[in-house]
């Protein structure tokens, strides 16, 4: 985000510079797209399902999309840091996942005292994705595959394959769910506060400036001495950190864990949800406040399509075209652009 | 009976525009067959958008274009390069990947349905690139792959290709070369004049570059651009370098101001290598450079000048000798502690090493030394786009917009950018430039030398390499020249200063 212009702050522009480029326009009517493009894309969903059915959105409606939209949202915006440098963790799902059966486990004898050392050990997790990557120059696709499937064994051997009930202290964290403001779980909450912080950090600190450096030009970064190898390692850290949030939001809801339970599909949605809200899977140009919307509309989309009556077998097709489609909406581009 | 022989190009009333935009107003244009024509204008000027349409990448919004008599309207490169146009492109468009033969075949894959369905019939590539190459009288074994190839080699493979058209109405060819000396050396660019020469046995030339009296060595015509327009279309023989200077910029030409009177600030080197080697590059490579003082490396390509430059900026590694800032020796040296210690360094490969394209202007000049734009390591977006715009200012870049992104701004614009990011320190001790005219019209290198002499003055010391030898008798107070990865001469300018560029290019060679 701290790339792009804010529409008012171009709209600003244009009037005053009489050499204004025609690249440039199209590059302001862009950032606006950028910037708006996931929000409008979400209430437009929101729209046409609350006119095919009214009575959805009343009541609880509110509730059931943001609850499922947490996780999601908060496995999004590890991705979308990680995504941001140019990398892709495909582990991050599986560190919420472990962080859960490992909260789960810890909660009744540590109490909160377990759930921070928990999220100490998935930063960890992510650093360690992160200094392979940086310093051993492995793919970053290569890698987390890899890791994905140690940390889903990771997951079962500690479980035992079975679901780890909370059985002391559950509302410590039960809370998060069930407590709403404003109509809306906690554990959405803390994804809106966990974006705002990394849109913060992307665009006022000088570690989210090197950030969005090495993802737009790596060598170019190198050269603007811009501490590449460790700004990766934080940038994995970081996901691993916001999977460990996941990991709280899922205990949160079901009390319990398993390798096979609760979020236990979390990868794909939430790459989706951050390319929904309009992240470039090539790097650099990551809204983490968009990608709020992103993971909204992709943990809305399942519930809309049985919301509008559409039989249950059409339902993946629906949800797979629509994915696409928004993606083609909300991917930010311009035309000389080559995507991969 | 006469037939009278069409020209090869011939273009009316030809106007191209963007949005509301015309990159260029009205042109019309002929070339008569065998003929040379130097195109040159400044960035912007619209040289690269007549390019763009003679190649068929872009149309034309209005005009009529005749090849070799024949009404063209080209869909894409393919027909244009069909109707017998080639284009040597500014910046080199090989694929490195592949053999000689196969990049010289490439506008013809999809010609017939066996490369349609992916199938090559190798003998006849390798013979029709033996032919082309012969046709250019360079000698390269077909199969040797691009990235093997020295400069020079592969701008001759970009020329084999454009001319190994053969137009299918019959006719002269056209061969356009954009800027093709501006990343060679000099003794390179003498060869690339003799390929010219031999070209217009058979073909007809458009030749587009910054150094004026390159165009009017080797053109038989020259052609000034300026805002889209022709404004100076004369035989080479009846104009002159200054009369070309001050059609292109619309002003006269500031003679260079040799700068000599300077004097070192100190006498402890602000920087200083010592015996300084790396395997393969360069061996025992020393000099020093005072506060005040600008020092010249000149070389061809691969004497290793930009190795040991990229060394002392901590951006490569080297095998043995010393590096030393301030008198003091560096050890664990990298780029962050060359930025700290007080260097800056512009390298030649602009838009991939030198800056962030999809960065705004703004957070390009404030990428390394933010000044006032940062509170510790926090970023303000609007102090950093005042920052910006006070270097707009006084760099005068255009388009006067410091939040569009870097890739939009042009060559010299972009350069200027770069260097704003590197001034905006105040403490900057040591600066160094690899080819930082590359590219540049003759308005931005002004800004950008005289930027580099400022730095100077205020007591830096400047360690360049040139695009020139010229640029470097103007410029410098020590010439250091390299061949083949060790110092072949040193000239102290105080004292040599009736040296020529023969002087210098004999040591090179």
């Amino acid at each position: 985000m701290n790339n792009s212009v804010k529409p008012d702050a171009s709209a600003a522009v244009s009037p005053g510079s009489n050499s204004q480029s025609p690249v440039a326009g199209h590059f302001s009517h862009l950032a606006f797209w950028q910037a708006m493009g996931p929000f409008l894309v979400f209430a437009a969903t929101v729209l046409t399902v609350s006119l095919v059915n009214p009575a959805f959105l009343g009541g609880t409606g509110i509730a059931i999309v943001t609850g499922a939209a947490a996780s999601i949202l908060l496995v999004a915006l590890g991705q979308a840091m990680v995504l941001h440098i140019g990398s892709i963790d495909l582990s991050n799902a599986a560190i919420a996942l472990l962080g859960a059966i490992l909260m789960a486990m810890a909660l009744p004898t540590f109490g909160i005292a377990g759930l921070i050392a928990v999220l100490v050990a998935v930063t960890f997790f992510g650093a360690v994705n992160g200094a392979i990557v940086a310093y051993c120059q492995v793919p970053s696709f290569a890698l987390t595959l890899g890791m994905l499937g140690i940390f889903e064994a990771a997951a079962l051997v500690t479980s035992g394959s079975e679901t780890i009930y909370v059985t002391k202290n559950r509302e410590l964290v039960t809370v998060l769910y069930h407590y709403r403001l404003a109509g809306v779980p906690l554990t959405f909450w803390m994804g809106v506060v966990v974006a705002l912080l990394y849109w913060a950090l992307l665009r006022f600190t000088s570690v989210g400036q090197g950030l969005t450096a090495i993802g737009k030009n790596e060598a170019g970064a190198i050269f603007a001495a811009v501490r590449t190898g460790w700004l990766k390692v934080l940038a994995f850290a970081i996901s691993g950190f916001t999977a460990g949030l996941a990991g709280i939001t899922i205990v949160a809801q079901a009390g319990s864990a398993s390798a096979s339970g609760l979020g236990s599909d979390l990868l794909l949605p939430g790459i989706a949800a951050a390319l929904v809200g309009g992240t470039a899977i090539s790097g650099g140009l990551t809204n983490p406040v968009s990608v709020i919307f992103g993971a909204l509309t992709v943990a809305f989309v399942p519930i809309a399509v049985q919301a509008i009556g559409i039989s249950a077998q059409a339902q993946s097709l629906v949800y797979g075209i629509f994915i696409i489609v928004v993606v083609v909406l909300t991917t930010t581009r311009s035309r000389d652009e080559i995507i991969k | 009976m006469t037939i009278t022989i069409p020209p090869v190009v011939r273009l009316t009333d030809i106007g191209c525009t963007f949005g509301s935009v015309s990159a260029i107003k009205s042109v019309s244009l002929e070339i008569q067959r065998g003929e040379v024509v130097g195109l040159v204008g400044e960035n912007g000027a619209g040289k690269s958008t007549i390019i763009k349409i003679l190649a068929g990448i872009i149309p034309p919004s209005k005009g009529r274009i005749e090849i070799n008599g024949i009404i063209c309207s080209f869909r894409g490169p393919k027909d244009a390069f069909k109707a017998g146009i080639g284009v040597v492109h500014q910046e080199q468009s090989l694929f490195t990947n592949l053999t000689v033969a196969e990049n010289i075949d490439q506008h013809r894959s999809g010609a017939d349905w066996m490369s349609r369905i992916g199938l090559q019939r190798w003998s006849r590539v390798n013979r029709d690139a033996t032919a082309a190459l012969q046709k250019v009288g360079v000698k390269l074994d077909p199969k040797t792959y691009v990235r093997e190839l020295s400069f020079i080699d592969r701008q001759m493979v970009e020329i084999a290709r454009a001319v190994c058209i053969d137009p299918a109405v019959g006719g002269t060819p056209l061969v356009v070369l954009d800027e093709p000396t501006a990343i060679l050396e000099p003794e390179e660019t003498a060869v690339l004049e003799r390929e010219i020469r031999n070209l217009k046995q058979f073909a007809s030339v458009i030749f587009i570059s910054h150094r004026l009296d390159e165009v009017l060595r080797i053109c038989d015509r020259v052609i000034v651009m300026r805002s889209g327009e022709f404004i100076l279309d004369k035989p080479s023989k009846d104009v002159t370098r200054e009369e070309l200077f001050s059609a292109m910029a619309g002003r006269h030409s500031q003679e260079s101001q040799k700068g000599h009177a300077r004097s070192p600030k100190a006498d402890v080197a602000a920087i200083e290598v010592r015996e300084l080697t790396r395997r393969g590059q360069y061996r025992n490579v020393s000099f020093a450079a005072l506060p005040g003082q600008i020092v010249a490396l000149v070389g061809s390509n691969g004497s290793g000048s930009d190795s040991v430059m990229r060394a002392m900026f901590g951006a490569e590694p080297h095998d043995g000798g010393e590096i030393k800032v301030d008198g003091r020796r560096v050890a664990g040296w990298s780029i962050p502690r060359a930025v700290k210690a007080g260097l800056a360094y512009v390298p030649a490969e602009r838009k991939i090493e030198g800056m962030i394209g999809g960065f705004s202007a703004a957070h390009n000049v404030a990428m390394v030394h933010p000044g006032e734009a940062a509170i510790g390591p926090i970023r303000l977006p609007h102090l950093r786009r005042k920052v910006a715009q006070s270097w707009f200012n006084r760099l005068d870049v255009h388009p006067n917009n410091v939040v569009q992104p870097l890739v939009y701004f042009s060559g010299g614009n972009q350069q200027k950018v770069v260097l704003a990011k590197w001034l905006n320190s105040k403490h900057m001790k040591v600066f160094l430039l690899d080819h930082p005219l590359r590219g540049l019209d003759a308005g931005a290198s002004e800004t950008v030398n005289a930027q580099i002499r400022q730095a100077c003055d205020s007591g830096a010391a400047v360690v360049l390499i040139p695009d020139t030898i010229e640029e470097a008798l103007d410029l410098a107070d020590k010439i250091i020249v390299l061949r083949d990865g060790e110092v072949s001469a040193r000239y102290d300018m105080t004292i040599d200063s009736n040296l020529s560029v023969q002087d210098v290019l004999e040591k090179m060679v």
